[in-house]
């Protein structure tokens, strides 16, 4: 409850940086669209070219993305942690939050909040139920809360992935590029995973579950029935992720060594 | 009743040494030559409330890592800490409920909110109530006099102001235990005389302990009965300052100038003086034990010699301390 309302008291005063700043704001919305436009494009250029890929048509393919856009917006959000390393550890800002009684992991994602990300969720409805149309889906009215619970689920697989990538900073303060390598991994999960080869599949089912913020939830929603299996396990590997993340963080921050002055 | 407790406390870091050339940056991948390096060495400390302790050293001493292990941010390595009755570390969150800590060289303030917004989110993470906080806070911004500062955005702030709004930050809840690690570091004269008053204030007032580290020894005269010196990571004295003072120096440095020139041979001779000249026409005379000698030299040389300024030189603490550092004096 005092979190809920500490999350409250910081957007609010996010919402009023970002007013202050507005060209920025609506800058970064539209490159944001720019870039998920690029995507679609993309997507719209392969099926020019052939009907499938991997037994999928294009408007499921659009749909597996549009789907895939909203947990990316909601973790873009509220999990913006890949400079965790340059700028907590090397800049020693983890000093000053750990000096505030509050989980200092829930401090670091309030103080870098990014509100507007939230935009590409809606993008992301819009891509959906486009798709929808095309394809003559139904939405059963429980559908929109298994929609919800595969959200939070594949939310929660970034962000665990993340945050563990993160922690690698309290034990090596050296510089890494696993972060922009994660971002460009993660891409893959916006396509059916039975186009990749055997390994690739392993390790974006079980390993770096990608597949389960796009592909695998989506395909309940396509009806297509072989996924149905993986589609339901997304929430438990969305809070195994999360937990472990956590955990390790934790253990990071008894390692903690701070920056000199 | 104890503030603060530390017994044995030690903190390593790890570090490695790298060896020169190609050929020893491929063996570094393999095996790595480490070195530990104790940067606090088994210091024991008691600090009551109430008291305003001066906590110095050069850098590199050891001052930034206790500090730090004081307030929770780092695990030390072995030892044991009490600090207001709980273990740092362990209770971080329900501990740091109990403290303020002002870092001079690092904010505590949102670069892009107005300073209230800041007290204000800072009031709710440390979920201070309404009433608490009007009560308190209108003292502390009064006494501090940043009330016109209330409204700026914190990156439009000069440094003495920005840093007496970071002090007013870290006592939203007012803490019972503060920590200050180099508060007036880079500030004018008017605001670090601004900033001790305030902190005698709030000592008087809550009985607010406080713990300083710095590089400005005229703070730690001005504010501290009590110092503690650290070198190499160890406590080479703990105790009052004046006795500091007056362990350190030896006897006491008077400083006649004359009218005229003056030669050697006019001077007394007196056991336990020694002369020196400084320019033309004065001269300083070093008092090695008796301070009653003091008089008996006034006396003596201004009978004999026409005389225009007599000026007995106290050694300020800064020199002590540099002199304990230089000589590596030990004064447990």
């Amino acid at each position: 409850m005092f979190y809920l309302s500490l999350f409250f008291q910081y957007a609010s005063q996010y919402l009023k940086t970002r007013l202050t700043y507005r060209v920025d704001t609506i800058l970064e919305i539209l490159s944001d669209l720019l870039s998920q436009g690029v995507n679609l494009i993309f997507i719209l250029i392969v099926f020019r070219h052939t009907a499938f890929l991997g037994g999928w048509n294009r408007d499921e393919i659009i749909f597996i993305y549009g789907f895939f856009l909203v947990p990316y917006a909601i973790f873009s959000s509220f999990f913006n942690i890949w400079d965790f390393n340059e700028r907590y550890i090397v800049k020693g800002e983890m000093d000053r939050i750990l000096t505030r009684p509050v989980h200092s992991l829930f401090q670091i994602i309030l103080e870098r909040i990014e509100l507007e990300s939230l935009f590409g969720a809606i993008t992301g409805l819009v891509v959906m139920s486009y798709a929808m149309a095309n394809l003559d889906l139904t939405f059963a009215w429980y559908d929109v809360l298994l929609f919800i619970v595969m959200v939070i689920g594949g939310t929660f697989i970034y962000a665990g992935i993340f945050i563990s990538i993160a922690t690698i900073g309290f034990w090596s303060d050296s510089r890494t590029d696993i972060m922009p390598m994660m971002y460009n991994i993660s891409n893959y999960g916006r396509y059916p995973i039975n186009i990749y080869n055997k390994v690739i599949q392993f390790v974006l089912t079980w390993i770096l579950p990608f597949a389960f913020v796009g592909v695998y939830p989506a395909s309940y929603f396509l009806n297509r029935e072989e996924w149905y299996g993986y589609a339901f396990f997304t929430p438990v590997m969305g809070i195994l992720f999360l937990g472990i993340s956590i955990v390790l963080w934790n253990a990071g921050v008894k390692k903690y060594r701070g920056a000199g002055n | 009743m104890n503030v603060i407790e530390v017994k044995n406390l030690r903190k390593e870091f790890n570090s490695y040494t790298s060896r020169p050339g190609l050929a020893g940056a491929f063996r570094d991948l393999f095996t790595r030559n480490y070195k530990v390096h104790a940067a606090v060495d088994n210091i024991s400390l008691t600090i009551k409330q109430g008291e305003m302790v001066g906590y110095i050293g050069e850098n590199g001493a050891g001052k930034s890592t206790t500090i730090k292990m004081l307030t929770g941010i780092l695990t030390p390595t072995s030892g044991s800490i009490i600090v207001n009755g709980m273990n740092p570390h362990k209770q971080r969150e329900e501990f740091v409920r109990t403290i303020g800590v002002v870092f001079g060289q690092r904010s505590q303030l949102w670069w892009d909110i107005a300073v209230q917004e800041s007290f204000r989110l800072l009031k709710k993470v440390y979920r201070v109530s309404d009433e608490d906080y009007n009560h308190h806070m209108g003292h502390v911004i009064e006494t501090l006099d940043i009330g016109p500062l209330l409204d700026k955005p914190v990156r439009k702030l000069s440094l003495g102001q920005r840093m007496r709004c970071e002090l007013a930050a870290a006592l939203v809840h007012n803490p019972p235990l503060l920590f200050l690690d180099e508060p007036t570091i880079g500030l004018d004269v008017l605001v670090k005389l601004k900033i001790r008053k305030f902190l005698q204030e709030i000592n008087e007032q809550y009985k607010t302990t406080i713990l300083l580290t710095t590089h400005d020894l005229t703070d730690i005269e001005a504010l501290c009965e009590r110092v503690v010196l650290l070198d190499e990571g160890k406590i080479i004295y703990d105790g009052k300052l004046n006795q500091l003072q007056e362990h350190a120096v030896e006897g006491k440095q008077i400083e006649f100038e004359f009218l005229s020139e003056v030669p050697r041979s006019s001077l007394p001779r007196i056991e336990n003086i020694q002369w020196e000249q400084k320019d033309a026409t004065t001269w300083l005379g070093l008092i090695n034990g008796d301070e009653q000698m003091i008089s008996q030299l006034i006396s003596d040389v201004v009978q004999r010699n026409p005389i225009k300024n007599v000026r007995i030189n106290e050694v300020s603490t800064e020199e002590i301390v540099r002199k304990i550092y230089e000589e590596g004096m030990a004064l447990t």
